[in-house]
C-alpha cells in the first residue's frame, strides 16, 4: 500500500535526529565519548518515538483525525528503529560483539535485561505493522499490539535505571505516559470536539492523500 | 615502559609548544584590550574571556605515563567533564563554569589537628614544591584519562596542621554556591559534595591536592583552584574546587554514599571484579582512543596502595 502523505512527513521528521547523528559523528562534535552520546540520543529519540505513537489513539478520538492511524504505524516503527540501533551501539560499537564482554553485561546488570525485554517485545509488533499480516490477525492483532503500553513501561524503567542520580528526564516522561494512559479510560477516553471544523477536515484529507 | 614511543605519543610535546604560544598570543592581545579599552574603544572580543592562567610551569617533559599511556588531549580533558555543581552534562561544565571565581579562595584545615588554619591558594602553591604528576583517572562511568597533573601531596599538607591521635579520617568538602554552580539547585542531590579518605589513604605519597594540569592553572570544569585527586580511586573521589578539609574520628559520607548508597561505596577503588549496576568495571574506554580496554585492579596502582587494604573484602566495603 502506498504510504500517505501524513506517513512521509511523519518519516522525514523520524530521521532528521539520525541524519544530525551521522553528521556529528563524522564531523566529530559528538562529544570526547561519541559512543555514549550515540546511545543515550538513540536510546532518548526511541523513547521519544514510542511516546509520539502513544499520543495519536487519542488525538484521533478527539478530533476525528483518522489520518492519525497511519502515522502512528511510521512512529512504532521509527521508534523500534531507534531501539535497534540503541541495541546495535551497545553491543557492536560499545562491547565491538564481544560475546566474554556483552553476556556478563548483560547477567549483571538488570537495566539491561530490562531494555532487551523491552526491545524484544518491540518486534513482534514491527513485524506485525505490515498490512499483509493485519488481516488475517483481525482482533488479534488489537490484542497484540496492547503490548506497546507494558513495552512503554518497560522503556522507562529501563531509562530510569540507566539515568545517573537525576532522574527528572524519565519522570517526566512517566508522568507523560500516565496521562496518555488515563484518556485510554472512560471519562477522558469519550471526551470528542463532534463536528469538525473545515480546517481539521482539510488536514485529515491532505494527510490521509 | 619498554614499549615502542609512536609517533602519534609525541603530540603533547608540540601541543605543550602550541599552548605557551597561545598563552603568549592571549597575553599579547589581552595587553592590546586593555590599551584599547584604556583608550576608550571597543576592545576586541575573544582573548580577554580567556581564564587568566599563570605561566606554565616547566613541563617534566613525558607524553606518557608509567605503562605507556598516551596522554589525553588537553582539549577533551578540559571539554569531557563530570562536574554536576555546573551541569550533569559532560560539556555543560565548560561552559557554565567560565567565570567561576577562584581568586581569592582560601581553605579551611581544622578538625583533629594542632593547628587548625586556613591556607590561600597562593600560599599552598609556594608553601609546597608543585610537581607533575601523570596519573590515570579512571571514572565510575567506564571511560578514562591519563592526565599530566600538577600539585603536591596531601600529606605535606597534613603534615602542618598536625592530626592528633583522634583524627582517622579526612573529609573534604566543595565550595556552596548556588548562584556561581548553578547545578547546586538540582534536589536530586544534596550538595555540598563532599567525599572522605581514611587517614592512611590521604597520607599516602599519590594522593596529590592539583592546583593545575599539562603546566597550566586548572580550568574551573576541572576544579579550579584546588582538588583532590586519588588515583586508584574512581574519579568520582577527587572532589573539586575544596573550600575545607577537616581531620576527623567517624567514616564520613560523601555525597554519592548519600545519593545512590548502594552504588557508591566510601572506599571506591577500582576494581574491575567489583560491578556497578550500570556501567562496566571490567573494561573500560579511554577518552580519545578507540575500543575497550580491561580494567586494572586499583587502575594500575596495585603495587603502591594494596597494603592499604589487607584483609579486607573488597567486595563488602566496595
Amino acid at each position: 500500500m502506498k504510504p500517505t502523505r501524513g506517513q512521509l512527513i511523519t518519516a522525514f521528521l523520524c530521521l532528521i535526529p539520525l541524519a544530525i547523528l551521522f553528521f556529528e559523528w563524522r564531523s566529530g562534535s559528538l562529544s570526547a565519548n561519541p559512543i555514549e552520546t550515540l546511545t543515550q540520543r538513540t536510546g532518548r529519540t526511541a523513547v521519544i518515538l514510542l511516546l509520539a505513537s502513544l499520543v495519536c489513539t487519542p488525538l484521533r478520538s478527539m478530533f476525528g483525525l483518522s489520518a492519525l492511524l497511519p502515522i502512528r504505524k511510521t512512529l512504532g516503527l521509527a521508534a523500534f528503529g531507534y531501539a535497534a540501533l540503541h541495541f546495535l551501539v551497545f553491543a557492536g560499537l560499545d562491547f565491538e560483539f564481544n560475546l566474554g564482554w556483552i553476556v556478563p553485561e548483560i547477567r549483571q546488570k538488570f537495566f539491561i535485561q530490562i531494555g532487551l525485554i523491552a526491545l524484544g517485545l518491540l518486534i513482534p509488533l514491527a513485524i506485525t505493522s505490515v498490512q499483509k499480516f493485519q488481516r488475517g490477525m483481525a482482533g488479534n492483532w488489537r490484542r497484540l499490539h496492547r503490548l506497546v503500553y507494558p513495552v512503554m513501561a518497560l522503556v522507562l524503567w529501563h531509562y530510569y535505571l540507566a539515568s545517573k542520580g537525576d532522574v527528572l528526564i524519565p519522570l517526566i516522561y512517566l508522568v507523560i505516559f500516565a496521562i496518555l494512559m488515563l484518556f485510554r479510560i472512560p471519562p477522558l477516553s469519550k471526551i470528542s470536539i463532534g463536528s469538525k471544523p473545515r480546517w481539521l477536515v482539510r488536514l485529515n484529507k491532505f494527510l490521509l492523500s | 615502559m619498554s614499549k615502542p614511543i609512536k609517533s602519534s605519543e609525541i603530540t603533547p610535546e608540540a601541543l605543550y609548544l602550541s599552548r605557551r604560544r597561545f598563552i603568549k598570543n592571549t597575553l599579547t592581545m589581552a595587553a592590546v584590550s586593555l590599551y584599547l579599552s584604556a583608550c576608550g574603544n571597543q576592545s576586541p572580543a575573544g582573548p580577554t574571556a580567556q581564564p587568566t592562567d599563570s605561566l606554565p610551569l616547566p613541563s617534566a617533559g613525558a607524553s606518557v605515563d608509567e605503562l605507556g599511556n598516551t596522554l589525553t588531549s588537553y582539549d577533551d580533558i578540559i571539554g569531557y567533564t563530570n562536574y554536576y555543581e555546573f551541569s550533569t552534562d559532560k560539556n555543560g561544565p565548560t561552559r557554565l563554569a567560565q567565570n567561576f571565581k577562584t581568586s581569592p579562595w582560601s581553605v579551611e584545615v581544622g578538625g583533629y589537628v594542632n593547628n587548625a588554619r586556613s591556607f590561600s591558594i597562593d600560599e599552598l602553591k609556594s608553601l609546597f614544591d608543585q610537581e607533575e604528576r601523570i596519573y590515570r583517572m579512571r571514572c565510575v562511568e567506564a571511560w578514562s584519562m591519563v592526565i599530566p597533573w600538577v600539585g603536591f601531596s596531601l600529606h605535606k599538607l597534613l603534615e602542618i596542621v598536625e592530626p592528633t591521635s583522634d583524627a582517622r579520617f579526612v573529609r573534604f568538602e566543595t565550595l556552596y554556591d548556588p548562584d556561581q554552580m548553578p547545578g547546586q539547585r538540582n534536589s536530586f542531590f544534596p550538595f555540598p559534595y563532599i567525599e572522605g579518605l581514611r587517614l592512611d589513604e590521604a597520607m599516602h605519597d599519590l594522593t596529590i591536592m592539583a592546583t593545575g594540569l599539562y603546566g597550566r592553572d586548572l580550568s574551573p570544569q576541572n576544579g579550579a583552584p584546588l582538588r583532590l585527586v586519588v588515583p586508584w580511586k574512581y574519579g568520582f573521589k577527587s572532589i573539586k574546587s575544596i573550600v575545607k578539609i577537616d581531620l576527623v574520628g567517624e567514616m564520613p559520607t560523601s555525597l554519592w554514599m548519600a545519593s545512590g548508597p548502594n552504588e557508591y561505596g566510601f572506599y571506591a577503588n577500582v576494581n574491575p571484579n567489583v560491578p556497578h549496576p550500570r556501567w562496566s568495571q571490567a573494561t573500560e574506554r579511554r577518552i580519545g582512543e578507540g575500543g575497550r580496554i580491561d580494567t586494572l585492579l586499583f587502575n594500575g596502582y596495585e603495587e603502591e596502595v594494596a597494603y592499604l587494604y589487607d584483609g579486607m573484602d573488597l567486595s563488602i566495603d566496595f
